[in-house]
């Protein structure tokens, strides 16, 4: 069976186009190991113009991804660790005054970069982050007077500890929900940690990253990646999805009603279909299917869904609520 | 605060006794002892003794309780003398409290009884109850109804409900079995093949091609839920094919090429023709006949 004549040609342009991804993929894999998914999503957030949470203990390579992507895209990589005292003029910059002109002229901050690694963000109150989210809404950044937009592409990846909560000021909903994906960082496996423990233990120089890819790869991808077919069935099954989240009993989930605090918003509606046709353009699939709908909805909806009273005294989890609605949506 | 009570139970005659009696402390909370003395005047050639009317007993029965008693006799003036009766009592009840009448009786030397005086105290006791002074009245408590129908005769209309639900419940319970045993005997891959007998009719009649793969994507979604007993209507292909796989089904990659090819009909604007799809259903027929006899995962 054949597809119709402008996806057959959109697939094989795909297949062209997607092939910086695997080089880089492989550029990556000289320094991680394991860690697959998270590299994935990466992608997949750089590809559709989207930032990334990722929550994880500490040592899992968080840094070390984020840095040698960077490294590997050829962007400009910037780290900026929240601290208590951190204030917003530390991020975006602020107006230094220069004696000899008697003028204040501004001086860009760390986030005038491609990549943000914003690690540990949750250590900083309220109007730093709000500062970085800001940026990473609106894609500028004032300083005094002068508004300056940030160069593309720009893609902010913040970290943060779930197991250590002291001295820490919680995410607010409202600013969690600008974050395309929150990715949980699991530990490797048996076989990978062997490999970690056998490659980092050493007195050596570190593998050093190539840039294999430009700048424009990224632009030419996301204008393929806005073409890719989403059929009306598939539209309606990710709406199904997010709505199940608000309204679980419409779907036959009556029991999710008090579980479920608030669901997801229409961000999610919006940042699910877009992360799914990053993800068919990953596997090089010029329209989207329902398994890449599955393939990304934990990460996109576990931010936005707050669970309820009785679902923490069941110590259920956003990812259970999720599984739930996945099990009862009817796949088109 | 004492209250000395006189009186003169037959004034104007000498021969008769003159009696006094007198009650220390009249305020008194319950259970409090006081002292009630008695005093009696009379001739010198008498003697004089208490009597209660209905005993000593009588001052248990009412509010009084009879702890100890002195007798005191003494001459006054030549002719007269006095007897004199010391009494501890303790108090009960609540409210005035008036004091028993007692029985004077007085006897001559030889131990006749000469004269017999019944006399009634005006004095009483104030007494103090240790309750609630709010609370009036009293609830008495309600004796336990009894049953108007005895125990013994409603037990078996108990037993004979109990018996019929049991009953009820069993046959619901076989009708169950019997409903569910039937249905098990319908074969999935028999109503599958009807489904596509139906569907190829279909599309004879005009049913769009389009339209036609989505039903066959029903069609062995229905069937493999129902015959391999896998969650395949919320599945996507992808799990779909995992789950085949795991369960070692011979020529599974016929059922996934189906699947796939109903997919890039239904997501991706794929159009195929009435010759293509009936092609599809005849491979789909022989996928259902060739899985009919491959034995159902255990439970």
């Amino acid at each position: 069976m054949q597809l119709a004549v402008e996806l057959e040609e959109l697939g094989t342009q795909i297949i062209e186009a997607s092939s910086f991804l695997e080089h880089a993929e492989k550029e990556l894999s000289l320094r991680i190991i394991g860690q697959r998914d998270v590299i994935r999503r990466v992608f997949i957030a750089m590809l559709v113009n989207g930032h990334i949470l990722l929550e994880g203990v500490p040592g899992l390579a968080k840094t070390l991804i984020v840095s040698t992507f960077a490294a590997a895209m050829n962007l400009k990589f910037q780290r900026i660790q929240f601290t208590p005292d951190m204030l917003p003029a530390d991020l975006v910059g602020t107006m230094i005054y220069n004696p000899k002109d008697l003028e204040f002229y501004p001086r860009k901050g760390p986030v005038f970069a491609n990549v943000i690694l914003a690690d540990e963000i949750n250590r900083s109150p309220a109007k730093v982050q709000s500062a970085l989210l800001e940026a990473m809404q609106e894609r500028q950044v004032t300083i005094g007077s002068q508004t300056f937009p940030l160069q593309e592409p720009f893609i902010v990846l913040a970290t943060q500890n779930p197991i250590e909560h002291e001295g820490t000021y919680l995410l607010p909903e409202a600013q969690v929900d600008r974050f395309m994906m929150k990715v949980i960082v699991d530990y490797p496996s048996y076989d990978e940690e062997l490999e970690i423990m056998l490659r980092s233990a050493t007195n050596a120089i570190k593998v050093p990253v190539k840039p294999v890819v430009k700048p424009e790869d990224i632009f030419r991808a996301r204008a393929l990646i806005d073409r890719i077919y989403v059929d009306p069935r598939v539209q309606r099954y990710i709406v199904d999805l997010v709505v199940a989240t608000r309204k679980p009993a419409q779907f036959g989930m009556p029991e999710l009603e008090t579980m479920i605090e608030y669901g997801a918003s229409p961000r999610a509606s919006i940042f699910l279909l877009l992360a799914a046709k990053a993800h068919a353009f990953l596997q090089h699939r010029p329209y989207i299917t329902p398994e890449d709908v599955k393939a990304i909805v934990y990460d996109t909806l576990r931010h936005r869904i707050r669970p309820g009273y009785e679902a923490e005294a069941d110590n259920m989890k956003p990812s259970d609520i999720i599984r739930l609605i996945l099990q009862h949506v009817q796949v088109p | 605060m004492s209250l000395l009570t006189a009186c003169s139970a037959a004034a104007g005659k000498t021969e008769q006794p003159s009696i006094t009696v007198m009650v220390i402390p009249d305020n008194v909370l319950v259970g409090d002892r006081i002292r009630c003395i008695i005093s009696i005047s009379h001739s010198e050639k008498e003697v004089a003794a208490l009597e209660w009317r209905d005993g000593i007993d009588t001052f248990s029965s009412r509010s009084f309780e009879l702890i100890s008693s002195k007798h005191l006799s003494s001459t006054l003036l030549p002719g007269s003398s006095q007897d004199k009766f010391e009494l501890e009592l303790a108090v009960f009840g609540a409210g005035h409290q008036p004091l028993p009448p007692v029985t004077v009786v007085l006897r001559d030397s030889k131990g006749l009884v000469t004269k017999k005086v019944v006399y009634s105290p005006p004095a009483s006791v104030f007494v103090r109850a240790l309750t609630d002074s709010s609370v009036r009245d009293l609830t008495p408590l309600k004796p336990p109804l009894k049953p108007q129908i005895p125990f013994l005769l409603i037990m078996p209309v108990i037993l004979g409900a109990f018996g019929v639900a049991v009953v009820v419940l069993l046959l619901l319970f076989l009708l169950k079995r019997v409903v569910r045993k039937s249905a098990e005997k319908v074969d999935s891959s028999q109503v599958a093949q009807r489904k596509l007998r139906k569907l190829g009719s279909s599309l004879s009649a005009g049913m769009p091609p389009h339209e036609c793969y989505e039903e066959l994507s029903n069609i062995m979604r229905s069937f493999l839920e129902n015959h391999y007993r896998i969650r395949a209507l919320e599945a996507v292909t992808q799990e779909i094919e995992r789950d085949l796989k795991k369960l070692g089904i011979a020529g599974f990659e016929n059922i996934m090429n189906l699947l796939k090819q109903a997919d890039l009909v239904k997501f991706a604007d794929s159009r195929p023709d009435v010759e293509e799809s009936r092609q599809s259903l005849h491979k789909a027929s022989e996928v259902i006949r060739s899985t009919r006899h491959s034995r159902p995962p255990e439970e």
